[in-house]
C-alpha cells in the first residue's frame, strides 16, 4: 500500500503531472506551430527580396552590341541578373524607364535613369562602357581589337580572405539573434504558465488538497520543473525544426558551429528559465486570482523586457563595453550571452563569470522565492504583502 | 486514536479555537457541529497541517502529527479544491500517488471508490465538466482513494441530494467499519444523528458537548409529554409540586414539561397521578436538533454539565 514520499519522489510526481497535461493542451502545439512559421518567414524573406534587389533591366540606345555583350560579362561577373536590349529610338528608351519598364538606358555616353542608379548596376554599366570605350581607343591606335578583350577579360582580381569564418559567424549571430526572440518568447510564456499555474491552484483550492499531503516546496519545484522540462522540449523542436527547415530552404548549412548557438540558447533558457520562473511563482503566490495576475508579475516581465531591447542593443552595438557587461550581469546575460558567444565575441572567462553569477542569482532566488511562495499560498482573499509572506509561515486566514 | 488537546487559535483579535480538546477512535465516526464561524473548518486545517495552532497539538496514537503520519490522512477541505481540466481517475491515481500509493494499487481504488460513487461512467472526463454534486462525489473519492486511516471532511454532505448523501454515507461507514476514524463536520443534523458514534458540539471556539447523542440526552434536561385529566390549573400545581419543573407547552389537558438531569421523573409521576388519572406520561427524547439549540443558546460561560469530554 502506501509508503512515505520522498521530497524528490514528491517533486518529481507533480513534475510529471505538469508536464504530462500542458503537452496535451492544444495551446503547446499551436505555438510551436506559430514560432515555426515565423522561422520559415525569416527565412525566406530574405529571398524574395534578393530577387528584386539584383536583377535589372537596361535599354542601350542605337548599334551598340560591343556594349551589350560587355555589359553581360560585367553582369556575370558581378554575379547580377542583368537583361539587355537593344532600343533604336531614345524617346522610346526614355517612355520605357519612366513607365518602370526598364531600370535605365545607355545612350552614348550617359545613362539615363528615373531616380537614382542602383550601386551595382552603375559599377557593371561603368566597367562595361570602361571597357569598350578602352578598347575602341586601343584599336584606333592600331591594336588588334581581339587582343585588346582578351587582355580585359582576363584581368580579374584574386581575392584572398584573412578572415574566412567571417561568413559563418555572421550567420550564426543571425542565427543566435533570432534565438534570442525565441528564448524570450519561451521565456516570457513559461515563466507565466508557472504563475497562472500557482494562481489556478490557489484559485481553485486544490493547493489545499495538495499541501495536505506534501510539502509546499516540492509541490513548487515540480511545478517548476515540469514546466520547464516541457518549455525545453519545446524550445529544442523550434531549434532543431528551425535548423532542418533553414537548411532546406538554403538559408544555412547544417553543421556544427551552426548547431551550437541552438544548443547555447537551450542552456541559457534552463539558467533563465530558473531566475523568472521563481520569481513569477513567488510573485503570483501572493494573490488568489488570475485577474490580478498582471498586476503582480509585471516587475518580472519588466525584467524581462529590459533583458529582451538589451539583447537589440548588443546585436548593433557588438563591441560596445556595455555589451560585455550586460553579457555578464544576470538575469540580463540569459538573453545577452547566448548572442555573443555565438558570434564568437565571449571570452571565456565572460562566459564562466556570468554562469557564475546567474546561477548564484538562481541560488538566492530560489530560496527567496520559496519562502515568499510558501508563507503566501495558502493565504486566500487579499494579495499577500512581501512582509507578511516573508514572515508567515503557514500562519493561514480561514 | 485522535487527540486534539488544547487547540487555541486567533486571527489578530478574533478568537477562533479556544481550548478546544476532542478525540476520535478508529472505528468511530465523530460528527462536528457547530454554528458557522464557530471554529469547525480552523480545527480541521490545523489538524491537516495547513494551518499552524497558536498552542496546543493534535496526536494520533499518541505522537504529535507530522508530514508521515498526515500521509495517512484524507482531507476534504471546505473550499473544494480539484485540478479542473484534470479527468477524473487521473486526478484521483494523481492524489493518490502523492501519498505514496503505487500507480497500479492506485488506479484499482480509484476506480473502485468511483463505482461506489455511481461515478464510473464519468471516469474519463474533466473535472469541469461534471455538475458540482458530482464533482462534490468526486472530492470526497479524492479523501479516500489513498485508503487513509484517518478522515477530515469538512461539510462533506452540503448541497447534495438523498441519493448522494446515502451513496457517500454508504462509503464512509464501510470505511468507519473497516477501522478508520472519520471527523466530519455538518449542518445537516439528523443526518449527523443518523450517522455518527459521537457528536461534538463546538461554540465559538469551545467544545461545548462531546459525547454520543445518547449520552447528550443524559446531560440535557429530560422533557416529559403528560396527559392528566384534571382541571384546568393543573399544571401550576403540578409546578408548584415538583421543584425545578418547568412548563414547556400548557395546553388544558396535555403539557410539556422539562426537569433538571437530576430529577426523578417518578416523583413528576406520583405528584401528576396526586392531581388526577395521568392518561399519558411519555418521555420526550430531544433531537440532536433540539440538544444543539439549547447548548447553542446558553451562555457563553455557564458551568453546566454539557462540559462532559469522555466519549465513552
Amino acid at each position: 500500500m502506501s509508503r512515505a514520499v520522498s521530497f524528490r519522489e514528491a517533486a518529481t510526481l507533480v513534475a510529471k503531472r505538469e508536464f504530462g497535461q500542458r503537452i496535451r493542451e492544444r495551446s503547446f502545439f499551436i505555438s510551436l506551430l506559430i514560432t515555426l512559421g515565423i522561422i520559415a518567414v525569416v527565412v525566406l524573406l530574405p529571398r524574395f527580396s534578393d530577387f528584386g534587389s539584383d536583377s535589372y533591366d537596361v535599354a542601350l540606345v542605337g548599334d551598340s552590341s560591343s556594349l551589350e555583350e560587355a555589359v553581360s560579362r560585367q553582369a556575370s561577373i558581378a554575379d547580377d541578373e542583368v537583361s539587355v536590349r537593344l532600343v533604336p529610338d531614345v524617346a522610346e528608351a526614355e517612355q520605357a524607364v519612366r513607365d518602370g519598364d526598364i531600370d535605365a538606358y545607355v545612350d552614348g555616353d550617359t545613362v539615363v535613369v528615373d531616380q537614382s542608379l542602383d550601386e551595382s548596376l552603375r559599377a557593371v554599366l561603368e566597367n562595361a562602357y570602361s571597357q569598350v570605350e578602352g578598347a575602341r581607343a586601343l584599336e584606333s591606335a592600331g591594336i588588334d581589337p581581339a587582343e585588346v578583350t582578351a587582355a580585359l577579360t582576363s584581368a580579374t582580381l584574386q581575392t584572398v580572405t584573412l578572415d574566412p569564418d567571417a561568413d559563418e559567424r555572421e550567420a550564426r549571430g543571425a542565427i543566435a539573434f533570432f534565438g534570442t526572440i525565441v528564448l524570450f518568447g519561451q521565456l516570457i510564456t513559461y515563466s507565466m504558465w508557472v504563475a497562472m499555474g500557482v494562481v489556478e491552484e490557489k484559485s481553485s483550492r486544490v493547493v489545499e488538497v495538495i499541501l495536505a499531503t506534501i510539502p509546499a516546496r516540492a509541490l513548487l519545484a515540480g511545478k517548476i520543473i515540469g514546466i520547464g522540462l516541457l518549455g525545453l522540449v519545446q524550445l529544442a523542436l523550434i531549434g532543431g525544426l528551425g535548423l532542418v527547415l533553414a537548411s532546406a530552404l538554403g538559408a544555412v548549412e547544417l553543421s556544427g558551429p551552426m548547431i551550437m548557438p541552438v544548443v547555447t540558447a537551450l542552456a541559457w533558457f534552463v539558467l533563465g528559465f530558473a531566475a523568472y520562473a521563481s520569481l513569477s511563482a513567488a510573485a503570483a503566490a501572493r494573490i488568489s486570482r488570475q485577474e490580478d495576475l498582471q498586476n503582480v508579475t509585471t516587475p518580472v516581465n519588466t525584467l524581462m523586457m529590459v533583458s529582451y531591447f538589451g539583447a537589440f542593443y548588443v546585436f548593433i552595438n557588438q563591441d560596445s563595453p556595455v555589451a560585455g557587461v550586460l553579457s555578464i550581469v544576470p538575469p540580463f546575460s540569459a538573453l545577452i550571452m547566448p548572442l555573443r558567444m555565438a558570434r564568437g565575441d565571449a571570452a571565456g572567462w565572460e562566459v564562466g563569470l556570468a554562469v557564475g553569477l546567474m546561477l548564484a542569482l538562481i541560488a538566492v532566488l530560489v530560496v527567496l522565492g520559496a519562502r515568499v511562495y510558501e508563507g503566501a499560498v495558502l493565504r486566500m482573499g487579499a494579495k499577500v504583502s512581501l512582509k507578511d509572506a516573508w514572515a508567515a509561515r503557514r500562519r493561514v486566514s480561514s | 486514536m485522535l487527540e486534539l488537546d488544547r487547540l487555541s487559535r486567533r486571527y489578530g483579535d478574533v478568537v477562533a479555537l479556544d481550548d478546544l480538546s476532542f478525540t476520535v477512535r478508529p472505528g468511530q465516526m465523530y460528527g462536528f457541529v457547530g454554528t458557522n464561524g464557530a471554529g469547525k473548518t480552523t480545527a480541521m486545517r490545523i489538524v491537516l497541517g495547513v494551518l499552524e495552532p497558536d498552542s496546543g497539538e493534535v496526536r494520533w496514537n499518541g505522537t504529535p502529527l507530522d508530514q508521515a503520519i498526515r500521509r495517512e490522512f484524507g482531507y476534504m477541505p471546505e473550499e473544494r479544491g480539484l485540478y479542473p481540466k484534470m479527468q477524473v481517475h487521473e486526478h484521483l491515481v494523481y492524489l493518490a500517488r502523492l501519498h505514496g500509493v503505487s500507480g497500479i494499487t492506485a488506479a484499482k481504488a480509484a476506480s473502485e471508490l468511483l463505482e461506489a460513487l455511481a461515478l464510473s461512467e464519468r471516469a474519463s472526463d474533466r473535472i469541469e465538466s461534471l455538475s458540482l454534486g458530482n464533482q462534490q462525489r468526486v472530492q470526497l473519492a479524492a479523501a479516500l482513494v489513498h485508503d487513509p486511516t484517518v478522515m477530515v471532511l469538512d461539510e462533506p454532505f452540503s448541497g447534495l441530494d438523498p441519493m448522494g448523501v446515502d451513496s457517500m454515507a454508504a462509503v464512509l461507514r464501510a470505511r468507519v467499519d473497516a477501522g478508520a476514524a472519520v471527523v466530519f463536520s455538518s449542518h445537516q443534523l439528523e443526518l449527523v444523528e443518523r450517522l455518527c458514534d459521537a457528536v461534538g458540539i463546538i461554540r465559538a471556539g469551545r467544545l461545548v458537548a462531546d459525547g454520543t447523542v445518547d449520552e447528550l440526552r443524559g446531560t440535557a434536561a429530560h422533557r416529559y409529554r403528560l396527559e392528566v385529566g384534571a382541571p384546568p390549573g393543573w399544571t401550576a400545581s403540578l409546578a408548584a409540586a415538583v421543584p425545578g419543573l418547568s412548563l414547556v407547552e400548557d395546553g388544558d389537558h396535555t403539557a410539556l414539561v422539562e426537569l433538571p438531569p437530576s430529577a426523578d421523573d417518578q416523583t413528576l409521576l406520583d405528584a401528576a397521578r396526586a392531581l388526577g388519572p395521568v392518561r399519558q406520561f411519555t418521555p420526550v427524547r430531544p433531537t440532536l436538533a433540539e440538544l444543539f439549540r439549547s447548548v447553542v443558546a446558553e451562555p457563553a460561560a455557564s458551568p453546566d454539565g454539557s462540559e462532559k469530554a469522555e466519549a465513552a
